[in-house]
């Protein structure tokens, strides 16, 4: 069953590319229907591990093992999801059917790679299926061809991201090398006996390992190419890799690592905390005085992603819980943000929030499924991103790591100010006289945001249920 | 299915609630009235469907001991049916009565946004979930007031500074009982009422009673009688908030707390309670305005009720809570019959209303039931309940009893004077002017208030069914700790029945002797208003000076000042200091990021090495 999540988008790209080129026009339905799979996967119960050993002499050296379990239904859904909002967004801002058709191809390789790294349980593989992932990110910024590409920018985007890669590569591969030497053996479980032992050599590889995903995941200060590859892109490959690429590849690798191997071990924990925290202030602070609005929403991310590796090193007990949520959440808001954006882009033709002003009493819904995510985000109760900022909150507390909760309490101002602040800019006050005639965009690239803002309230309000379930579900 | 039940109770009315704020309102005007009573009528089905059943569950919520937790118990379970059973025949009467008014979809979905809040607020078995429902009840209230007719904004600011004063008061209560208990749960210990425990109770009390509004938190209701909706005043002041109050005051007397006749918050309880009836009694006596006197009166019964309470004796308590439910009967349904009057003689003000007895056979009816309960004459379920707390009142010192006896007579005097000036006598011509064609109010109208009236005669007759069906029961340890023979069926107190009936013989005579002196029925008791000392302090409250409100925001403007100065400094701190400082964060910030992907590579790397050199510190130290 669990290959199947691997086969099916996999088998889904040749079917694709085997079509005549008239029916090229359903390869958007068909890479939607693989993600409707992915969720209701996702919901499915969880399937007992399964070993395929593809290299069976190499067992040893490279398992290549696939388990579920809820952290990795959690990765499915929020993939999913996010997925469905991009494609819905390709219909709507892809004039060319030949760039809805190449974009929905990408979508499915990149989910090939999401799955993988939902599923593995050792390091060599989790590095492989990272730059699957990956190799379908460089493409989708640099495509050129597709409309709405800011031509130079698009491949200066893509070159920061790919020359960064490369040295997250160098430093993952140099891990699992340390590791297979320290050990003999690669998988997570081993890992954790090695790093148990205190042995310099498997710390060395795990902090390298890490290292790569901080990289992947954009922490500060491995952070330098995420502003521009995610302004380059194209709207609907922002929604798609703001959502869930990057994060799958970087921010979902730790919160599996720090589930199955660190364990809250010292100095993993520390070194997790301190570039949490950093990350939290830094990323912060650089959306406060952005004018491009996309821009502003990379650097957001960058924070938010702060806080799911601070809760990390907090009380794992509570902490995987509250990264998966604060995964989940920004997933979803992040996503709608950026499809927002692509609406906002469409209307307006452009993003310089300080040529913008008033759009709000053009664009009603635009504006009001925007405030729902951008308060999420920002915590505000009684909205989904609140419950898990507040679990967040609770991981450190219980840690005792009292000035790390007061980090994380603090910069939700700031938050809320760069928010508040993009809010005013674009949808408040009188319509500036050049938009008077911008009206609210067309109802298919509304019901993204709409949906996704939907699930924000109803966690928020029923999140007493909703942790009810985690709890039991052992997510 | 009991979970779920507990749950829809409190989710389907503020889904229906937010629904009827995005149906169309032009294609279907009827729709959100109608929705209303819907949810209303589903509401009452799960508060009958609950009703037997005891039920508690806790999900985990916020963390720090705040839970999810709702609980199902006897108390909880009959002031849930009777929030259920108001609100719907509430809604049944403002589906016809705001049926013109253009605010009438916001109103129905902030009765329906109330019922939510309250019904979470009766189950709720911890105190910060308690805390975020009781909150929510204070954002409808203003809402609600704020949707009446004249100048209403004034009045709901006014509602919302004094319930939410008590809400604060409340708030630190609950925190102070986290601490000395070392709960939040409701239903965990019950703390012993010495030094801070104390503190909390009274705390805890201000906020029940600021509900109900005893006395001082009242001065809002008054207000809200003239400017706000009548059904409002039916469904708020008149019922669903005395339930809530006295409830919470019960639970807090009962659930939270040890409180025995020793403790000195006993005696605290009966003097706020004795002086809330009494001085608002005396308020509502020389009313001229139908709603504005039930106002008074609505002030004046939570009196009786926290009396009792307060008394800390079991027949107390039970008669306390037998007067709220009787309260709530009697007292929406003349709030009915006010609305009935509003309605159809086009005025609340008694002095052009008169003789509309002829026209209106069922209303007059009605009020006359409703009237002789609140009047506490047998055999309406007022008099039952008065005799309880009476009854309890006695045992804990003759003044209270006094008061509360005085209290029944202007009671009783006031409702002849009301009953007298809208209902009976012959309308003068200004009386009669422009009033020729009023007829009785339609059905839907009619219907709750006669089922109310109704409910006093069988609650009166057979005071066994309230009395040992619901409220015993919901008290259980109290009641049974003490059992001096059962509390229903006639009082067994004969002296005190011949006391209540020569002041009710008294209370006719004053009447006779007024109108006789004044010759119509409004002037019935303005020898009371006259008599020397009384008529210097009705001038004074009639000026406002005596508003608790007043004086607090007197005291607030001076005290406005000085914080004003404090406030600049702090301003600047936030608005100066703090917006500069991250604006010169952020600034710097922007420019390290030059987009030279030379410095992003060597921060990447600088970055690695850092992280391998504090692994290597640290794993190489302890080795």
């Amino acid at each position: 069953m669990s290959d199947l999540l691997l086969l099916v988008p996999f088998v889904a790209v040749i079917f694709l590319n085997l079509l005549p080129k008239r029916a090229r026009g359903a390869a958007l339905w068909i890479a939607f229907g693989v993600l409707v799979l992915e969720v209701a996967a996702a919901f499915a119960e969880r399937f007992a591990t399964i070993e395929v050993s593809a290299f069976a002499a190499l067992e040893r050296v490279f398992p290549f093992h696939l388990a579920t379990d809820g952290l990795a239904g959690l990765l499915m859904l929020c993939a999913g999801l996010v997925g469905m909002a991009a494609l819905l967004v390709a219909r709507k801002t892809f004039e060319d059917a030949d760039d809805r058709f190449f974009f929905s191809n990408l979508v499915l390789v990149a989910l090939v790679g999401i799955n993988g790294i939902a599923m593995v349980r050792d390091l060599f593989s989790l590095y492989v299926f990272v730059e699957v992932t990956a190799v379908a990110t460089f493409i989708l910024i640099t495509a050129r061809r597709m409309a709405g590409n800011e031509g130079d920018h698009a491949f200066e985007g893509a070159w920061k991201y790919i020359l960064l890669s490369v040295i997250a590569s160098v430093l993952m591969l140099t891990a699992v090398g340390f590791l297979l030497l320290s050990t003999g053996e690669i998988t997570l479980a081993a890992a954790k006996e090695a790093l148990a032992t205190q042995d310099p050599l498997a710390w060395i590889a795990m902090g390298l390992f890490l290292c790569g995903l901080f990289v992947k995941g954009a922490l500060v200060p491995f952070h330098g190419w995420l502003a521009d590859a995610y302004t380059a892109a194209p709207a609907p490959v922002s929604v798609f890799m703001a959502g869930i690429v990057t994060k799958a590849s970087g921010i979902f690798a730790l919160l599996r690592i720090a589930q199955s191997t660190l364990g809250g071990a010292a100095p993993g924990r520390e070194i997790l905390l301190v570039v949490g925290a950093v990350t939290i202030v830094v990323g912060a602070f650089l959306a406060l005085t952005q004018t491009n609005m996309k821009r502003m929403l990379a650097y957001s991310s960058v924070s938010q992603m702060g806080y799911i590796v601070l809760a990390l090193g907090g009380d794992l007990g509570i902490g995987i819980l509250a990264a998966g949520f604060h995964f989940f959440n920004h997933a979803i808001s992040k996503s709608q943000l950026f499809a927002n954006a692509a609406a906002i882009e469409k209307e307006l033709g452009t993003l310089d929030m300080d040529e913008m002003g008033g759009i709000g009493s053009r664009m009603p819904v635009t504006a009001g499924t925007t405030a729902v995510a951008t308060l999420s985000i920002a915590g505000l109760p009684p909205l989904a991103g609140f419950w898990s900022k507040l679990l967040i909150v609770l991981a450190l507390w219980n840690a005792g790591e009292y000035a790390f909760a007061a980090v994380a309490i603090l910069v939700s101002l700031v938050t809320l100010a760069y928010f508040l602040s993009l809010q005013r800019r674009v949808f408040f006050g009188k319509p500036l006289e050049k938009w008077a005639k911008v009206h609210e965009t067309a109802p298919g690239l509304l019901v993204p945001a709409v949906a996704l803002a939907l699930v924000t309230i109803a966690l928020g309000i029923g999140f007493p249920f909703v942790l009810k379930v985690l709890l039991g579900g052992g997510a | 299915m009991t979970q779920l039940a507990l749950v829809l109770a409190i989710v389907v009315p503020a889904v229906a609630g937010l629904l009827t704020l995005v149906l169309p309102q032009r294609r279907a005007p009827w729709a959100p009235a109608a929705l209303a009573v819907l949810a209303c009528a589903f509401e009452l089905a799960i508060a009958v469907y609950v009703f037997p059943t005891d039920f508690a569950f806790a999900w985990p919520w916020m963390g720090f001991g705040v839970e999810f937790a709702l609980k199902l118990s006897r108390l909880s379970a009959f002031v849930l049916l009777g929030i259920a059973a108001f609100s719907f025949l509430v809604t049944m009467y403002s589906a016809v009565s705001m049926s013109k008014a253009s605010a009438s979809r916001r109103f129905h979905a902030w009765v329906l946004l109330t019922v939510a809040f309250s019904a979470g607020a009766v189950l709720a078995d911890n105190l910060v979930l308690l805390l975020v429902f009781w909150g929510g009840l204070l954002l409808t209230l203003f809402a609600m007031i704020a949707a009446g007719k004249t100048r209403p904004f004034a009045t709901a600011i006014k509602a919302f500074v004094i319930v939410g004063l008590t809400d604060l008061a409340l708030m630190f209560g609950v925190m102070l009982y986290g601490h000395l208990a070392g709960t939040l749960s409701m239903s965990a210990t019950r703390l012993s009422l010495d030094g801070l425990g104390a503190v909390a109770f009274l705390l805890m009390a201000i906020g029940a009673m600021g509900k109900a509004g005893a006395l001082p938190f009242h001065s809002w209701i008054p207000d809200a009688a003239l400017d706000a909706p009548t059904p409002f005043m039916a469904l708020l002041p008149g019922s669903l908030e005395k339930l809530l109050g006295i409830y919470f005051l019960a639970r807090v007397a009962l659930d939270l707390f040890v409180l025995t006749p020793e403790s000195w918050v006993s005696p605290v309880l009966m003097w706020v309670g004795a002086a809330t009836i009494l001085l608002a009694v005396m308020m509502a006596l020389v009313q001229k305005d139908y709603k504005k006197l039930l106002a008074y009166h609505a002030i004046s019964q939570v009196g009786y009720m926290i009396l009792g309470i307060g008394t800390a004796l079991p027949v107390g308590i039970v008669g306390g809570l037998f007067h709220m439910v009787n309260n709530a009967i009697y007292k929406s349904s003349l709030f009915l019959t006010a609305g009935a009057v509003e309605r159809e003689a086009g005025t609340t003000d008694l002095r052009k209303l008169g003789g509309l007895g002829r026209a209106m056979p069922v209303t007059t009816a009605a009020f006359l039931i409703a009237a002789a309960s609140i009047s506490g004459v047998p055999p309406f379920n007022g008099f039952f309940s008065k005799e309880l707390v009476y009854d309890g009142a006695l045992a804990r010192g003759w003044v209270f009893y006094a008061i509360a006896l005085a209290g029944s007579f202007f009671t009783a005097a006031s409702f002849l004077k009301l009953g007298h000036a809208a209902f009976f006598g012959k309308p003068t011509r200004e009386e009669r002017q422009g009033k020729e064609t009023v007829k009785e109010a339609p059905w839907p109208m009619l219907v709750p208030m006669v089922v109310l009236a109704g409910l006093c005669i069988v609650f009166g007759l057979w005071n066994a069914l309230p009395i040992d069906r619901l409220i015993v029961p919901a008290l259980g340890h109290a009641a049974e700790s003490a059992h001096h023979g059962p509390f229903s069926g006639f009082p067994t107190n004969m002296l005190l029945v011949v006391l209540t009936a020569g002041v009710l013989g008294l209370a006719v005579l004053n009447h006779a002797f007024g109108v006789r002196r004044t010759g119509k029925g409004l002037g019935a008791v303005d020898h009371i208003y006259h008599a020397p000392g009384l008529e210097s302090i009705y001038k004074l409250q009639a000026t406002g000076a005596l508003d608790p409100y007043r004086m607090l925001n007197g005291a607030a403007a001076v005290a406005a000042k000085g914080l004003f100065a404090i406030d600049r400094a702090i301003d600047w701190i936030y608005n100066v200091l703090a917006t500069n400082s991250a604006l010169a964060t952020s600034w710097i910030l922007r420019r390290l990021h030059s987009g030279d992907v030379n410095r992003y590579i060597l921060w990447t790397l600088a970055g690695a090495v850092a992280i391998v050199l504090v692994v290597l510190a640290v794993v190489g130290g302890a080795r």
